[in-house]
């Protein structure tokens, strides 16, 4: 397993593998080439000494000069270190001086012979000292005799296992830099390697402060870049987060405080208007069954149910404003409508509601919930607070975009301060509106200067709409799926090609490319 | 290093390995070739006596050795053939040691010089048994030579000048030039230069071609021998001076030589002219023939020699 090796180990068996596999090789070459080029300096030396050992040794041997002839071989062995031994044979092959003292090896005479007319005979004898390059060379054309000359290899195997023993040497002090340089290399690369693991696992933990130095321009220095700027974005990410997450348990405690009011509000109107009704219709009953005319009790019970109508238009608004059903039963535009021409008619304010490009067609029923309690909740804040005379709503649906307009000629406000109010004051509103927009992937802004009115905007993309509903999203698929069948049909039809392959390129490109040019 | 990296281990063991097999392969002698035990030292057999007693004939070193090889191996062989009998030919730097083995009876015949002839005579009875005939006649001259462009005519001219002699018994390689100093009223020591022997009239020659001796007095016999053998010479060496002419240097024997020998030896040099291998061998000789010769023919030489005192 590779990735059970760390680093350092990596690069000093790389190093030292490199090393050691560049000795073995300059030493294996170095030692075969010195070998074959002493081999046959040592050949060539022997058949020179012989050559000249013969052409020395022939007056001396013709005029049977033996003292001249064994300071000739003394000589030619003193003063080449290679020789081991000479001598020199007579006529008849008898040795008549030579280089060993007192005797002579035996079997040496008979294992060299040279012709008498050959130039030179040059052979390897294996001797306990190693090989020995024995050349014979005939003096005066072999009339005089013969002259022998034995250079060993001893010298010449020193020399190698010297060139050796230095080549071994300068590998193993190549090596120990190379350990060295390894260690230093390792300690280098991996030093921001280091860091980065360190940082990561502060990360891990979730400290996104720490940042990791940019050693060099490489690609190690890219690598730090790039995990600084992931920090950066994390914590930024982070710090989001958290905000987000803050907000949504305020406004959990909002919605259920919220809920509290509702319900407070709906007991208020039931105990204070509904209950203050059906008390009337209770006092309403005994002076109809105290009446004491049936005239008189034709009146009561006229006023009774007078009383019992305006009991049930209040019931009836309290449901509206719970529910209001016309928004699931007839759509967002004719919900809008309705609740303008209620809220006109309640707060005496004139609403001037405009809807475009939605009359006949229905959003995903998140949307309209949405957008619906957006505008109402502008349209009761204008009349809480604003002092206005004039309303506008217009709701618009253009090139895909939705976009929902409320203004006001009311007094205005400072947006930014009622927004820090609302959060500090725990109170739902111009919040809870800005949620319910993100919630439907839409944008709220608050245009408002003090004296001249507020304007409430509200922006959705249609693809921001169809990603909030999945069954618009199986819609839109299918009517594609459709679309393609019927077209590739089409061309079927017109072409007439019964082939299944032109059929089946067909179908092919109609998927790769959905819109036939 | 953690276990768990087998194959590095394996790599750098190997690497490892290699460079050990490296270091350590000794160079593969070559199979093939005999055994010798060089420490394995033995007295050499003695040399076994022959079977045959050969003839044994000495050569002066009127020529260099391997001259003598050359021209004499032919007539050995054809003396050796003709007794049936092995020849040995012995050769010895000096002509006095040539003399030296005549005298003890180590050599059978032997072709000197006319001065040591005289010498041997002289001192221990060496006596004549033929003589070559070069050229029509049974004489020859010690030729005086200097290099080709030396003003020298005369041996007059060659005073202070390096000077060669070749054997220290040679009639007309030392005596002669020495008495041509004598008439000049001086010793050679003091009349040259330098003096220096070279042992034989070739290597006199070759000494003054190359320059090495600015004159030399050499055989005759020899400097034509040579000059026909290799006649670029003359354009090295030129003669500026003839003695008057002495006996050849003739063949001899010693005193105790069989008389059965002598005449067989006798028959076969005078007869060798009549062989069918003769001319040839002769001819390598630089001869005519071989003829007889009497003590008269070395008189002048004789003369020459004793009023020519060597110190």
């Amino acid at each position: 397993m590779v990735s059970a090796v760390s680093l350092r180990v990596k690069i000093l068996g790389m190093v030292l593998g490199l090393v050691l596999l560049l000795g073995t090789g300059v030493t294996l070459q170095v030692r075969a080439t010195l070998t074959r080029t002493l081999l046959a300096q040592l050949q060539e030396e022997s058949v020179s000494l012989g050559r000249d050992l013969a052409a020395r040794a022939t007056d001396p041997l013709l005029i049977n000069d033996l003292y001249n002839i064994h300071q000739l071989l003394r000589e030619t062995r003193a003063n080449n270190p290679d020789v081991r031994y000479a001598f020199v044979l007579d006529r008849d092959g008898r040795v008549v001086a030579h280089t060993f003292g007192g005797g002579f090896p035996a079997g040496l005479v008979n294992a060299n012979a040279v012709a008498a007319d050959a130039h030179h005979h040059t052979l390897a004898i294996a001797t306990e000292e190693g090989v020995v390059w024995d050349t014979a060379v005939p003096i005066f054309e072999g009339k005089a005799g013969t002259a022998r000359v034995g250079l060993s290899e001893a010298r010449m195997h020193g020399a190698i296992a010297s060139v050796t023993r230095q080549l071994l040497l300068t590998t193993a002090i190549v090596s120990l830099i190379g350990i060295a340089t390894a260690i230093f290399l390792t300690w280098l690369l991996t030093r921001p390697v280091r860091q980065l693991v360190a940082a990561t696992e502060a990360v891990r933990r979730g400290d996104f402060s720490p940042r990791v130095g940019r050693w060099a321009d490489d690609e190690l220095g890219e690598l730090a870049d790039a995990f600084n700027t992931m920090t950066t974005d994390l914590a930024r990410a982070d710090a989001e987060r958290l905000e987000r997450e803050q907000m949504r348990a305020f406004y959990l405690r909002q919605i259920i405080s919220a809920q509290e009011e509702e319900r407070k509000r709906i007991a208020r109107e039931l105990h204070d208007e509904t209950g203050q009704a059906l008390a009337s219709v209770m006092v309403g009953l005994r002076n109809v069954e105290e009446s004491p005319s049936v005239e008189e009790l034709h009146t009561r019970l006229v006023d009774l149910r007078g009383v019992a109508s305006a009991t049930l238009e209040n019931v009836r608004r309290l449901a509206l404003e719970l529910r209001p059903s016309v928004l699931d039963d007839l759509g967002l535009a004719a919900a809008l409508r309705r609740y303008a021409a209620d809220y006109t008619a309640r707060f005496r304010i004139p609403v001037e509601t405009q809807i475009i490009g939605l009359d006949d067609c229905r959003l995903a029923p998140e949307v309209e919930t949405a957008l619906y309690r957006i505008i109402q909740e502008a349209l009761t804040n204008i009349a809480k607070y604003a002092n206005a005379t004039q309303v506008s709503v217009l709701l618009e649906r253009r090139d895909g975009q939705l976009m929902a307009i409320v203004e006001d000629n009311g007094c205005g406000f400072d947006v930014e301060q009622v927004l820090r109010a609302g959060a500090r004051e725990d109170r739902l509103g111009l919040y809870g509106m800005r949620e319910r927009a993100e919630l439907i992937g839409g944008t709220l802004t608050i245009e408002s200067q003090m004296g001249c009115g507020t304007t409430v905007y509200v922006r959705m993309s249609e693809s921001a709409n169809q990603r909030v509903s999945e069954s618009a999203n199986e819609r839109m698929s299918e009517s594609a799926s459709e679309r393609i069948g019927e077209w590739a049909n089409g061309r079927m039809a017109s072409e007439r090609s019964p082939c299944l392959l032109v059929y089946l390129s067909t179908c092919l490109l109609v998927y790769l490319f959905p819109n036939p040019p | 290093m953690k276990p768990a990296a087998p194959g590095l281990i394996c790599f750098l063991l190997l690497c490892g390995c290699a460079l050990l097999i490296a270091a350590c392969t000794a160079y593969a002698a070559p199979a093939a070739g005999p055994t010798v035990r060089l420490h394995d030292l033995r007295p050499l057999p003695p040399t076994p006596p022959a079977k045959v007693v050969p003839l044994r004939v000495a050569v002066a070193a009127v020529i260099s050795p391997r001259g003598n090889v050359e021209s004499y191996t032919p007539l050995l062989d054809y003396l050796g053939r003709e007794l049936n009998r092995p020849v040995e030919m012995v050769q010895r730097r000096t002509y006095m040691e040539v003399n030296d083995l005549l005298r003890d009876g180590e050599v059978d015949v032997a072709f000197v010089c006319t001065s040591a002839y005289i010498a041997g005579r002289r001192d221990f009875g060496m006596q004549l048994l033929a003589a070559p005939q070069v050229a029509g006649a049974t004489v020859y001259y010690s030729n005086l030579i200097v290099p080709a462009d030396s003003p020298a005519r005369s041996m007059a001219d060659l005073r202070g000048k390096v000077f060669a002699f070749t054997d220290p018994m040679s009639l007309s390689g030392r005596v002669y030039p020495t008495s041509l100093v004598h008439t000049l009223g001086a010793e050679p020591e003091t009349f040259f230069s330098r003096i220096f022997f070279t042992y034989s009239h070739d290597n006199a020659v070759r000494a003054v071609a190359d320059g090495l001796a600015d004159g030399a007095g050499v055989d005759s016999l020899v400097y034509d021998f040579a000059v026909a053998r290799d006649p670029s010479l003359t354009s090295k060496v030129k003669v500026i001076h003839r003695s008057p002419p002495f006996g050849i240097p003739p063949v001899v024997v010693g005193p105790d030589i069989r008389p059965q020998l002598r005449a067989q030896l006798y028959d076969l040099l005078i007869g060798l002219q009549d062989d069918p291998a003769g001319p040839a061998i002769l001819a390598t000789l630089g001869f005519d023939r071989f003829v007889p010769i009497n003590d008269a023919a070395y008189e002048t030489a004789q003369q020459v020699t004793s009023d020519t005192v060597i110190r």
